[in-house]
């Protein structure tokens, strides 16, 4: 049995009505909880960025990519470990990201 | 600048442009703009309408499958659009390019429980390709050329267009461009040379290469690269029940059908081989089995044009992401010319024992009860291998795709991955519709024509000559298999009362005959398949009919029944 571990996955995509519900959907199909979400504009103009949070397989998690990456208007989609390192940076970028928005 | 015409029209002239002839469709209260504006469309757009929007969806599959173009269907909201729900599922997992049009309420109506309102674009989203809601006339023209562009792209799919009325009634310039290009979404690249390369050296080291392809061979036109292939390798190759009629049946290296009723020889080679070569196909559990125990010795080269598919159940060692034509065509160039005489000379070994053991009694029983595979056997050489198959699925599906035999590819129309009853008439319909000048010819059990029966009247009205051929055995006959094998005979609710057909086809006014003995097959064969008309051959079955070779669920896929109790031992 492969280890579980917390992954993000970080998501690219044009701005589309029911692309949350279908990405979402990805996860819920193969009893993944998500165990965080967030949407922000990203720092290309058009282009939204999701990151989910979940704890799952590294193999599971690279299917998730291929298949959230399936969806017409994502762009592209990523996946990492959630170790302290990639957790920092994601805090740092979301903290720009809002205070961009914000602005 | 373009016309000014409303969205509706907008719509028509869309689908004109993208050289659509042909839409399956059934009014309603939401999109009945479009089909007022239809009226004036007859000429150039014909209108199929059925009885029931699943009807529809099934029939724009058949046509799709039996052309290679988009099926097109039009449908109201609500009830319209959850009627086709089940079509655009089916769709999806068999790859099949689909453009529904669902109507939908007024912009300010969505989210109110409006009459006939029901979130579209939520249900279809999971189970489609694409979906998109057409809110205002300006969109409809770039959504239709967007819907064509992804529907029969890349891994063809279906796709939900759902037009608001605001939409519809609204004015926009008209002008279509073909969609060519989207930003987010990218079209197969050429294969990658290094994963070829890789490829063609392990198919030079085999010793026992084999190849499996499915439905993919077909939707990207590689018929004619697959034979090149396998006769420069000298690999023998087995097909998925999708793949069926991408190569004749009579081909050297065709070696028959894989999986759960495969042919012996395809599964026993599939778990002897050193290397697998799948092209176009999904190792779906009823290919693989236990996929644990699949292919076991087999260094493994998967080419498929759908990344997700590589290596999602069967470990590869070679994945080549991209289309099979243009992989199968550099793959031929690359590998030696090479013979496996020897094995691929135990395929005949293996037919030899199915022959006697499964096929001929199947097929030429000589006394009893009429068996499904002998009407399917008898309908093959009557037609000479011409005839474009139809099923619905259980035994009719499992004894059609065993002994139809095709001397063309798009030969073989059937709901694989999801298996939904009811998909036989209504297909057959479509496939006629779109290759008027074939033979449809469509094996459905007493099951599954229930669920679509209604179609009969789409059937009366445009006058489509489909022959359906009725494996009428009184069961729900592949659950009743099950129940007999695994299930200690116990036959819960599989039993079914069936209404007179014959009655039922003087309803519609559709020609009727029905076979209840061996002597009255052959003449009833000749005389459905001579008619001009529309046909319903009734044959009355053997009712405890099984279909074998099987291979139990979850199994490995050597573990082969010959019977109820008796396993294929090799060596034999």
């Amino acid at each position: 049995m492969e280890n579980s571990n917390m992954y993000i996955i970080s998501v690219y995509s044009e701005n589309q009505v029911g692309l949350l519900s279908s990405i979402s959907n990805i996860f819920t199909r193969r009893g993944i909880n998500i165990e965080s979400l967030t949407v922000f504009p990203s720092e290309f103009p058009g282009i939204h960025h999701f990151t989910f949070r979940a704890i799952t397989t590294e193999k599971v998690a690279n299917q998730l990519v291929g298949f959230i990456e399936k969806e017409v208007e994502v762009v592209r989609a990523f996946c990492f470990l959630d170790n302290a390192t990639s957790s920092a940076e994601h805090a740092v970028l979301e903290e720009m990201l809002m205070r961009n928005k914000n602005q | 600048m373009g016309q000014r015409l409303t969205g509706a029209e907008i719509l028509l002239e869309s689908l004109i442009a993208e050289g659509v002839d042909t839409v399956f469709g059934y009014p309603g209260g939401s999109i009945i703009t479009v089909y007022d504006k239809m009226y004036h469309y007859s000429d150039r757009l014909r209108h199929v309408l059925v009885r029931h929007e699943q009807g529809a969806i099934h029939a724009a599959q058949g046509y799709a499958r039996a052309t290679g173009r988009p099926g097109v269907v039009i449908v109201t909201s609500g009830p319209g659009a959850t009627n086709v729900i089940t079509g655009v599922a089916d769709a999806m997992v068999d790859s099949t390019p689909v453009i529904v049009i669902t109507g939908q309420v007024g912009n300010a109506m969505l989210g109110t429980d409006a009459f006939q309102e029901t979130d579209v674009v939520g249900m279809t989203g999971p189970i489609d390709k694409w979906t998109f809601q057409i809110r205002q006339a300006e969109d409809v023209a770039t959504a239709v050329a967007k819907a064509f562009h992804i529907a029969s792209t890349g891994r063809p799919g279906p796709v939900v267009l759902d037009f608001t009325r605001d939409a519809q009634v609204g004015l926009a310039d008209f002008e279509y461009h073909p969609c060519t290009h989207i930003r987010s979404y990218s079209l197969p690249a050429p294969a990658d040379e290094a994963a070829i390369e890789a490829a063609a050296q392990l198919i030079d080291e085999a010793e026992r290469p084999f190849v499996v392809y499915g439905q993919g061979v077909v939707l990207s036109h590689a018929e004619e690269q697959l034979k090149a292939f396998l006769k420069k390798g000298g690999i023998p190759a087995a097909s998925t029940m999708l793949g069926l009629s991408a190569l004749p049946s009579d081909f050297p290296y065709y070696v028959g059908m894989t999986g759960m009723h495969g042919n012996i020889a395809s599964n026993m080679m599939t778990q002897q081989c050193d290397v697998l070569i799948a092209i176009g196909m999904r190792f779906s559990d009823r290919v693989t089995g236990n996929p644990s125990t699949y292919a076991p010795r087999a260094k493994v080269i998967h080419i498929d044009v759908d990344r997700t598919e590589i290596g999602k159940i069967i470990p590869v060692d070679v994945g080549i992401l991209g289309d099979a034509a243009e992989v199968l065509e550099r793959l031929t160039k690359r590998i030696r010319f090479s013979f496996h005489d020897e094995w691929a000379a135990l395929a005949r070994r293996y037919d030899r024992v199915e022959t006697e053991r499964v096929t001929t009694p199947e097929t030429a029983p000589g006394e009893g009860p009429v068996n499904m595979g002998e009407v399917v056997a008898k309908v093959a050489e009557l037609s000479e291998r011409r005839a474009v198959i139809v099923t619905d699925v259980g035994q009719n599906q499992l004894m059609g795709a065993r002994y139809s035999r095709f001397c063309q590819s798009r030969s073989f129309i059937s709901s694989g991955g999801l298996g939904t009853m009811g998909f036989g008439l209504p297909a057959a319909i479509g496939a006629k519709i779109g290759v008027p000048e074939r033979e449809v010819c469509a094996f459905v059990g007493d099951g599954g024509i229930q669920m679509t029966l209604q179609e009969f009247g789409t059937i009366m009205q445009e006058g489509t000559p489909v022959k359906v051929v009725l494996l009428n055995n009184n069961w729900l006959g592949n659950v009743r298999q099950w129940q007999e094998l695994f299930y200690g005979k116990r036959y819960s609710q599989t039993k079914m009362l069936n209404p007179d057909y014959s009655l039922i086809a003087q309803a519609y006014g559709i020609r009727y005959r029905c076979v209840e003995s061996r002597a009255d097959l052959e003449p009833a064969l000749r005389e459905m398949l001579a008619a001009k008309e529309p046909f319903l051959l009734d044959v009355h079955v053997r009712e405890e009919g099984m279909v074998y070779p099987m291979v139990p669920g979850g199994r490995r896929m050597d573990e082969i029944l010959l019977n109820k109790d008796e396993w294929y031992r090799d060596g034999e």
